[in-house]
């Protein structure tokens, strides 16, 4: 056999890390170019499917779903105002508390007298997943529509839009920061 | 018992004793029904190792030599650096590397090399002989079983790529070496598809495995989430803000075209799941008022609808046999983990406390990772009918969002242990927790992808 040389080769301590080697990256071609288009000011031909049909054998194309008159203006057609106050939410909770029904209450008044278009936004803290919180927002901005319009408000004037947690209004990791983002928030849009 | 079957022992929390005695019996019967040389040589060389008492199989990685053509950046180093990496983290080797390469012509010089290795405990050397052709590029990897007395051969193969992919050619000599000893190939050419960014821009980046080559895959400036994997990894589902209102798309991130919209409903369209035939999308849509989950037919466009509660559904993941769909809902208070059957029948309870989300099925199928928030978010997992409940991490910070590697034995996940969160791996039973490569920003929501082909 051969000498022992290789004894300073010792195995109790493995690998050592790998230093710079950063060249020649086993990437496919074009693996930035296929961005997406940027978002535009209006909808898309393709932007959104009828909400008014919950058959679920229901079958817009899975590549482009079909219009609809029915389309509701982009979110950034609306505009903020003084006269809709925020409305709050405890943790992982989507029911309308009693002090917030009275802010809806007058909400509703308003938005009866001013024949607008509403966008209902629906906030989440940052607690949690995503996913989970695309679905609590869009529950929060559910059931805001849902009380506007049992005080008389016209569902169809309505649009929701669950943002989760991805639009915080406060960004520190504190209870009442989160209590601030679990929120249902109002934009307006003129006829 | 197939040698599919030994790697599948091959996995952290198993004693090794038990692995060895196991894997000695697959062996056995394995060859004499139907010995492949290559595999049983070297499954065998690791059986016999784990027999001693061994947890890992000692590898020398000598640098690659060059057989042809000029090496002006070294990369036969480098490359043989990726190599030894990959078999370090696969957490099945001990390996020494960073060593000469072993002399290509001189049989003498080689055996004594080999002696060396031998003598110092090395189980296994590596040999890696690379011929630069122009724009490709060539590795000759051999691998040597060091504990017979004749150093014999357990494999030899020869793996070409363009001269650009060097680092993944290093990685394909690595998931080469997992196959000869395990019977199934490792996972070291992967990518791993996240989120980057916060405060209300968030864009969709791939990385290789190790964190090596991160690119971007989106930049909408606008709020990109919940990448998936299809299985054939040429697509990436996800949901985008970019005209608006979260809809799913997918894109193709190594072909040049746009994304499609794959489903732009009133409401919310997200948290996007291939089934493992790649022939059927999962998703949560609240187009009929809540969020439920949805199956689409990706051939005909056929939307299904498979819950019904009247609160939140939501995460949909597939059991690798696409029999099955975890999935998170309220409808027990809270958030939980449940499954269903993929017709969205027989619903059944998986955990009990906590608020749970974010299930992911291990590949393998016998696991299904999920994060629970008691106190802290951390990950845990449990076994589809609702043992062996088991916890992962236990902080510091929060411990989230985990994707299987595609052999089921490690995860990647976020975590907020040192501030912003970045990316990290472990191995299923939540030892050797590590960072992937810190980036500027937050990481989250990270993907891993299937092998690539």
């Amino acid at each position: 056999m051969a000498p022992r040389r290789g004894s300073a080769l010792l195995f109790a301590v493995p690998v050592l890390a790998l230093s710079l080697f950063l060249v020649g990256c086993p990437k496919r071609p074009a693996t930035t170019a296929a961005s997406a288009p940027p978002p535009t000011g209006s909808p898309s031909p393709s932007a959104a499917a009828p909400s008014t049909a919950p058959s679920p054998s229901m079958t817009p194309s899975p590549v482009a779903p079909s219009t609809s008159p029915t389309n509701p203006p982009a979110p950034s057609e609306f505009r903020a105002t003084d006269n809709l106050k925020d409305v709050f939410f405890d943790f992982d909770k989507y029911d309308i508390r009693a002090n917030d029904a009275k802010i809806l209450d007058t909400n509703a008044t308003w938005l009866k007298s001013n024949d607008n278009l509403v966008l209902i936004e629906g906030h989440c803290d940052e607690r949690g997943t995503n996913e989970y919180n695309l679905a609590l927002g869009e529950r929060r901005a559910k059931a805001t529509m849902n009380y506007l319009v049992s005080q008389g408000v016209q569902a169809s004037r309505i649009t929701i839009i669950s943002y989760g947690k991805e639009r915080p209004t406060c960004t520190e990791h504190t209870e009442s920061c989160w209590a601030q983002n679990r929120r249902a928030h109002f934009l307006v849009k003129a006829r | 018992m197939s040698l599919n079957r030994l790697s599948s022992l091959l996995r952290p929390g198993r004693p090794l004793a038990v692995i060895a005695a196991l894997a000695l019996v697959a062996v056995t019967a394995g060859a004499l029904s139907s010995p492949p040389p290559a595999r049983s040589q070297g499954a065998d060389v690791l059986l016999n190792v784990l027999a001693t008492g061994a947890k890992k199989l000692n590898i020398v990685i000598p640098n690659f030599a060059v057989l042809s053509g000029p090496d002006t950046s070294n990369l036969s180093r480098g490359m043989a650096q990726v190599t030894a990496r990959d078999l370090t983290f696969s957490s099945l080797f001990s390996v020494v590397s960073d060593v000469p390469p072993i002399p290509t012509s001189d049989p003498a010089a080689v055996r004594a090399a080999f002696a060396s290795f031998a003598s110092a405990g090395a189980h296994a050397g590596l040999q890696g002989l690379v011929s630069w052709r122009g724009d490709r590029t060539e590795v000759e990897m051999r691998l040597y079983d060091l504990t017979s007395p004749e150093f014999r051969l357990i494999a030899s193969k020869k793996i070409e790529l363009p001269s650009t992919q060097t680092r993944r050619l290093a990685h394909k000599v690595a998931d080469e070496v997992v196959m000869q000893f395990t019977g199934e190939p490792g996972i070291a050419d992967t990518k791993i598809a996240y989120v980057h960014g916060a405060g209300g821009v968030k864009e969709l980046s791939l990385m290789d495995y190790d964190g090596a080559g991160a690119s971007a895959v989106t930049s909408n400036r606008s709020i990109n989430l919940s990448p998936m994997w299809s299985p054939d990894t040429r697509s990436l589902a996800f949901t985008s803000y970019m005209r608006g209102y979260p809809y799913l798309y997918r894109m193709f991130p190594f072909e040049n075209r746009p994304p499609q919209v794959v489903a732009g409903f009133l409401g919310i369209n997200s948290s996007p799941a291939f089934s493992p035939d790649g022939r059927f999308l999962a998703m949560t849509l609240s187009r009929d008022g809540n969020p439920e989950i949805y199956v689409l037919n990706l051939a005909t466009g056929a939307f299904r609808r498979l819950t019904t509660y009247s609160g939140i559904d939501t995460e949909p993941t597939w059991s690798p046999t696409g029999r099955e769909i975890a999935f998170v809902s309220e409808r027990a208070g809270g958030a939980h983990v449940f499954v269903m059957d993929a017709e969205g029948a027989n619903v059944r309870r998986l955990t009990r406390a906590g608020f749970n989300t974010q299930p992911r099925w291990s590949p393998k199928g016998d696991t299904i990772a999920f994060t629970s928030r008691q106190g802290n978010f951390d990950l845990w997992a449990v076994s589809p009918d609702g043992s062996n409940l088991r916890r992962l991490t236990a902080g510091p910070g929060n411990n989230e969002g985990s994707s299987w590697a595609p052999n089921g034995r490690h995860l990647v996940f976020q975590s907020s242990r040192s501030g912003g969160y970045q990316l990290f791996t472990m191995l299923a039973d939540g030892s050797e927790q590590q960072p992937i490569a810190r980036m500027p920003g937050e990481s989250t929501s990270a993907a891993w992808s299937p092998r690539l082909p």
